[in-house]
């Protein structure tokens, strides 16, 4: 009970001292004010990384970064955990397995007709989503071709990255469309000709939203206690959450309508045609 | 002309091709492998679970049968009991008549017998009684005997007796 006592005293002691020297310290010299970390957190425009020779967003960097980790972790998972899989499975595999079937079950709920290829590319896309949405957690650093450091943001918080995703989820809708209706399901899915924009800018908006109010609190040192807890962990798990579902879950059943197959048009029994006789 | 937002359809292109790739790779190293792996264990447990339905289904079928042989073996029973019923009744009146036909044969024959026992008794009788009658008569004939004198001893007295 007395070592509880001590070590409570020294935690609240430790939290204290950091409190205090962090207030103390004052803010450093900035490279940029809070207006132009804002702007730029939407734009990119200015704090752009070198990939190969020309300047990119950081989003891309990201999106890269996340790609590789995730194909690397389905190497690595498919090398040495697949092969080990067992009808009774253990915490890895069931895993795997409930989040390979939640989005097989999606698939299948929204687009009865045509599920396997929606169903995969929903799978990549909510972990890319996910993924990509926790990567800014991370806070990994990059160096801008100013020779500025940079924290890498999520990779959906460009809107290159989001239009990306909103008009390839498009493009699947219409392959689904194409596959099961020819010219009539491009119809049916040119007929939703605002899914690209609102899939698109409702990730950026998203991802926006949770990028500027991270900034906003770390520009701020004073803010950088206790807040970033709740508003870098738990926002960011929620809204990973939910952007995976939204978009998953918009593009398996956009899929779904579009590949739908149409009925068939009764014909009428047309009066003047004579009845063929046996 | 710039894109307004920054928006570059190069990086657009280098994130489809990111996309691309990645849902390739994952569904070539995660998505297939694990969709197979649940496909060949829920054929697993389907196979399984047929050969529960069949060998159910087995149980039943030996169950109805043995049922209905068991059923079958109580009316057999009831048949081969009135049949051994029916052999045994038919069986004591065959005894009885072959009994009843062997006494009478005995009967028959001892009737026979004493016929004959008889017969020969009253042919050995007669027989004594003309040898005894020859004997008597040869000795009458040969000298007077005491026989005789009785005899004439007999009939004097009777005269006397009638005087």
């Amino acid at each position: 009970m007395k070592q509880h006592k001590t070590g409570l005293i020294v935690w609240v002691g430790a939290v204290l001292l950091l409190l205090a020297g962090a207030l103390l310290a004052g803010p450093r010299e900035r490279a940029e004010t809070v207006q132009e970390a804002m702007r730029d957190a939407v734009l990119h425009n200015v704090n752009q990384v070198g990939l190969f020779g020309k300047a990119v967003n950081p989003g891309l960097i990201s999106a890269l970064i996340v790609t590789a980790v995730l194909l690397a972790a389905a190497a690595l998972i498919r090398i040495f955990a697949i092969p080990r899989f067992q009808y009774q499975p253990g915490k890895l595999q069931l895993l795997l397995e409930e989040a390979v079937g939640l989005f097989d079950r999606m698939a299948r709920d929204n687009s009865p007709h045509r599920f396997r290829f929606v169903g995969a590319y929903i799978f990549a896309a909510g972990a890319y989503i996910f993924v990509g949405t926790l990567f800014e957690l991370l806070g990994i650093q990059a160096v801008t071709v100013h020779g500025h450091p940079v924290t890498l943001p999520a990779p959906l918080s460009d809107v290159n990255a989001a239009i990306a995703l909103g008009t390839l989820s498009y493009l699947v809708i219409l392959s689904g469309g194409i596959a099961a209706n020819g010219i009539r399901g491009v119809g049916k899915t040119l007929k939703e000709f605002s899914l690209p924009i609102s899939m698109s800018f409702r990730l950026f908006g998203a991802l926006l939203s949770g990028l500027l109010v991270t900034e906003l609190v770390y520009y701020y040192v004073n803010l950088s206690f206790v807040l970033p807890v709740v508003v870098g962990v738990l926002f960011t798990l929620l809204h990973a959450l939910i952007q995976t579902y939204v978009l998953t879950m918009l593009t398996a059943l956009y899929f779904g309508e579009v590949s739908e197959p149409s009925p068939k048009k009764e014909k009428k029994a047309s009066g003047g045609k004579k009845p063929e006789l046996p | 002309m710039p894109w307004p937002l920054n928006i570059d359809p190069q990086q657009i292109l280098l994130h489809w091709m990111n996309l691309a790739i990645l849902t390739g790779g994952l569904y070539f190293l995660l998505y297939k492998p694990v969709k197979e792996f649940m496909a060949k264990r829920e054929e697993h447990y389907r196979e399984l679970d047929r050969q529960a339905a069949d060998k159910l289904a087995q149980a039943d079928q030996m169950k109805s049968e043995y049922q209905a042989k068991l059923d079958g073996a109580g009316e057999e029973i009831r048949q081969a009991r009135a049949k051994a019923q029916q052999v045994a009744q038919q069986s004591a009146q065959e005894q009885l008549d072959q009994a009843e036909a062997q006494a009478k044969q005995i009967v028959a024959h001892a009737r026979v017998e004493a016929e004959r026992v008889r017969e020969e008794s009253l042919r050995d009788s007669q027989q004594e009684l003309r040898r005894l009658a020859e004997e008597a008569t040869r000795r009458l004939a040969l000298r007077q005997d005491p026989f005789d004198q009785f005899l004439d001893l007999a009939e004097g007295g009777k005269r006397n007796e009638s005087r």
